[in-house]
């Protein structure tokens, strides 16, 4: 006979410090591995956010001499690594990995295998870069970590200019992982394409299924061409071809074309998940069904089909014909029209709405704000002679911070603050939910609105320090100052997790009054997921369920 | 509910993938044979037979028969109950179901008379100016003309006031377009403002917008800025505003389609597919 818990469930032997890392590490589930992505993830922002704040300390005033030329190259080199490859990436496939098998009724991804071993080496990649600190220097005792910028421009990431390793590393890493975020990408597209439960047609798919899926094919196109140009770039550093070697007759442009081919659809990459954040969030808080389904889908379909014919947008500064630079101007201007689309539609969902400002729905609010004005000075560089103005300038900085730090880091709050109830069956505080939004709302704000002005004063990225009759002093200091309200922001959250994990109210399955699947299950669900696999209906199942007087089914 | 194909013959739990290393071991020897280069060519070697151990106990394990372990079910299931009592809608004669907030939208083509409408007004407005401080109707046309015409942006106030058939083809081209879209825009959001849509047009959009072209006009075109007066700037926006809310508030309002099928959606007529408006 099986010994049973207080709640009933089969008891286990409990397990020792080492049987419970033996667990997580030969796991295959796809919760365990989704929990694993985000606090890796979360655990790089740290560091990002410190590699961050350093720099802005260096550049709170002028002639600061606080840190070297060579360690400020290291730290936005590692800085803008980190934060796109090692806590972008890995969060948006952990929250995917967790919720999109439950929202479509599966019981794990259809490769389960592969998905741990894309989280290995993902997490591998990412430990081999940051190995550079202590490995690159070498016999060379040329420097540690990489310092060529998160897009390694070439020539100077030939042998020349690059001694050392440290450039290899950061080659090696983020080839590493890249191989990981692929393996991912198969496994989503097979699991929504193949396993969606019955009755879930791709028109009742929720719409996080849907820019997920759309996100998966994204990255099944864009990252190979960065993982051959990485290839390419190896034989340059270490086997003497001349790929990307000027001198020798290779094309330094061919490098920012191929970079860039996997750029900016990495921008998309990594924004079109915060989409699908805030697309389940916003009408659970509102209580409304979202705005324009089927626009939504057609929207998300356009952003990935646009969003690779735009990268050259990144080179409008190199000196390319009038011709190309007006197209690709033209396809960036494009790209707006979905993207805004899509804006109108969150904000038709509130509108007549019983809004809700629960934290979730509050970062998603602020999503809304911030990305609007990362997008609209989006589309202000996207107009040639206003990028030829401020390019390579803090405006860049501004607008892309705008982008993917008010865009995408507020929606992972959100999402967050929404799934945290499921994942840990336990509520995250309100109070303190609160108080790291308005904090990080306000140093955020206060951090890169002024770069604006910075940048359109003429104040350049990348630079260490600066002289003080440039007229840049003001806004610096503000930007620094507003680094330090963000880190008070980030330590309510760290405080809130840690808090609400020790003595954290009980969530119960659907704290939030949901409609999608994920929310039919016990918080934290099972290792399978559902006892059955459910049968859909409609867009909004568990609404299906709860109102069987009024289901939406009858009318879709 | 439909029963599960996954689950063992007696119901008491769920065959899933059986926990295995295979992965990480794999994972980490692809990660060595890459880490050799950079350090030395043994650990290319330790990190290829790991991988190549890894990816053995890895297919022992999927080949010929998934390894599995049973997961015993749960004792707590849950179980999502009916709401008690009806939610509310709010309902109209041509919604099958519920109405869909907003029902109604102004045509998108309203929101562009309204911008050429406004755009009109703030000429007048703007010429009236010229007329009265430079004895000159062209003189805000050739400010706006020299934004993009490097030829007149060394002009003084005299120069300015002459005619120019460039300064006007492009000043007045810049006007209407940029009158059109923010018209469209007015036309969009409008709809979307809940309350004090006058003061929302007349006032809130011309000051936010007066602010933000203040602000970047010194670094875009210093030599604009030196010559706009920008209490007349301010006046011309909120005839602009109040033009555009007048002509989109008076447009005919017409319905979102959030209720039409997709076939609707794209015009198909066929006796098999409802009426307009999704009724049956």
């Amino acid at each position: 006979m099986t010994a049973l818990d207080h709640s009933g469930n089969p008891l286990r032997a409990k397990a020792t410090f080492l049987g419970r890392m033996h667990e997580w590490v030969s796991t295959a589930d796809h919760k365990k591995l989704g929990v694993m992505y985000v606090t890796t993830g979360l655990l790089f922002f740290l560091i990002g956010g410190l590699e961050a704040t350093m720099m802005r300390w260096q550049l709170a005033v002028p002639d600061s001499s606080l840190l070297s030329p060579s360690d400020f190259n290291r730290l936005f080199t590692m800085h803008g690594t980190t934060m796109v490859f090692l806590v972008g990436m890995p969060i948006l496939l952990g929250v995917a990995n967790y919720i999109i098998p439950m929202q479509i009724g599966a019981r794990d991804l259809a490769f389960p295998r592969l998905n741990a071993f894309g989280f290995w080496l993902f997490l591998f990649g990412g430990l081999l870069l940051y190995f550079s600190y202590f490995g690159a220097q070498g016999l060379y005792g040329m420097g540690s970590s990489p310092d060529v910028g998160w897009f390694a421009y070439a020539p100077l990431t030939e042998r020349t200019y690059s001694r050392g390793h440290s450039t290899d590393y950061w080659i090696l890493g983020l080839l590493v992982s890249s191989f990981g975020s692929i393996a991912t990408g198969i496994n989503l597209i097979t699991t929504i394409l193949t396993m969606r439960c019955p009755g879930m047609t791709l028109m009742k798919m929720p719409v996080m299924v849907w820019v997920m899926l759309i996100d998966a094919i994204l990255i099944m196109i864009a990252m190979p061409p960065l993982a051959a140009a990485q290839v390419m770039l190896l034989f340059d550093r270490l086997m003497g071809a001349h790929f990307f070697d000027v001198q020798g007759g290779g094309s330094a442009i061919l490098w920012q074309n191929l970079f860039w081919f996997f750029g900016h659809p990495e921008v998309y990459i990594l924004i079109l998940p915060a989409f699908a954040y805030v697309s389940e969030i916003i009408p659970v808080f509102c209580r409304k069904v979202i705005f324009g389904y089927p626009l939504m889908v057609a929207a998300t379909v356009s952003i990935g089909f646009i969003s690779l014919g735009v990268w050259v947008h990144h080179l409008f500064a190199l000196g390319l014909s009038p011709m190309v630079n007006t197209i690709f101007m033209g396809s960036t201007m494009l790209i707006a029209i979905p993207t805004g689309l899509k804006m109108f539609n969150w904000v038709g969902t509130m509108i007549g709405g019983k809004i809700r400002f629960d934290t979730p729905m509050l970062f998603s609010t602020g999503f809304l704000a911030l990305f609007l004005i990362g997008g609209l000075t989006g589309v202000m560089l996207s107009v040639v002679p206003f990028d030829w103005q401020v390019s390579d300038s803090y405006f860049v900085v501004g607008h892309f911070h705008y982008v993917l730090f008010g865009g995408l880091v507020f929606a992972i709050f959100a999402a967050i603050y929404y799934w945290f109830p499921k994942v840990t069956g336990k509520m995250l505080s309100e109070t303190l939910g609160k108080w790291q939004f308005w904090l990080l709302f306000i140093g955020f704000n206060l951090t890169f609105g002024p770069m604006h002005v910075s940048g359109m004063l003429g104040m350049p990225r990348r630079i260490y320090t600066y002289h003080a009759d440039r007229g840049w002093e003001l806004w610096n200091m503000l930007s620094s100052i507003g680094v330090l309200v963000q880190i008070a922001g980030v330590t309510f959250f760290v405080w809130n997790v840690i808090q609400s994990l020790r003595k954290g109210k009980d969530a119960g399955a659907d704290p939030w009054d949901g409609w999608t699947l994920e929310w039919a299950t016990t918080s934290p669900p099972p290792e399978y997921n559902f006892e059955e696999i459910p049968k859909v209906y409609s867009c909004r199942p568990l609404w299906d369920l709860k109102h069987p007087e009024d289901p939406d089914w009858k009318y879709e | 509910m439909a029963p599960d194909d996954h689950s063992n013959s007696k119901q008491q739990g769920i065959d899933l993938p059986a926990p295995t290393s295979a992965p990480f071991v794999c994972a980490f020897g692809v990660t060595l044979i890459f880490s050799g280069i950079v350090t030395n060519w043994a650990v290319s070697i330790l990190g290829f037979v790991l991988a190549l151990v890894g990816a053995i106990r890895w297919w022992h394990e999927v080949l010929p028969d998934n390894q599995k372990e049973c997961i015993p079910f749960q004792s707590e299931r849950p179980i999502v109950k009916p709401k008690v009592g009806g939610v509310a809608h709010l309902m109209t004669a041509d919604s099958p179901h519920r109405a869909r907030l907003p029902m109604e939208i102004h045509p998108y083509g309203a929101g562009i008379k309204g911008g050429i409408a406004g755009g009109i007004v703030m000429a007048i407005i703007a010429g009236t100016w010229g007329v009265v401080s430079h004895g000159s109707v062209w003189y805000p046309v050739n400010i706006l003309g020299s934004t993009i015409l490097p030829t007149m942006q060394g002009d003084d106030a005299a120069q300015l006031a002459q005619w120019h058939t460039a300064s006007f083809v492009f000043g007045i081209l810049i006007h209407a377009i940029m009158s059109s879209l923010v018209g469209l825009l007015y036309g969009i959001i409008l709809p979307m403002v809940p309350h004090f849509r006058l003061a929302f047009s007349a006032i809130a959009i011309p000051l936010m917008w007066t602010g933000l072209t203040w602000a970047s006009l010194e670094v875009i075109n210093p030599l604009l800025q030196n010559e706009i007066n920008w209490l007349v700037f301010i006046g011309s926006q909120v005839g602009f505003g109040i033009t555009c809310w007048f002509v989109v508030s008076r447009s005919e309002r017409i319905g979102t389609m959030q209720n039409w099928s997709m076939l609707e959606r794209i015009g198909v007529e066929s006796p098999n597919v409802p009426p307009i408006g999704g009724d049956e």
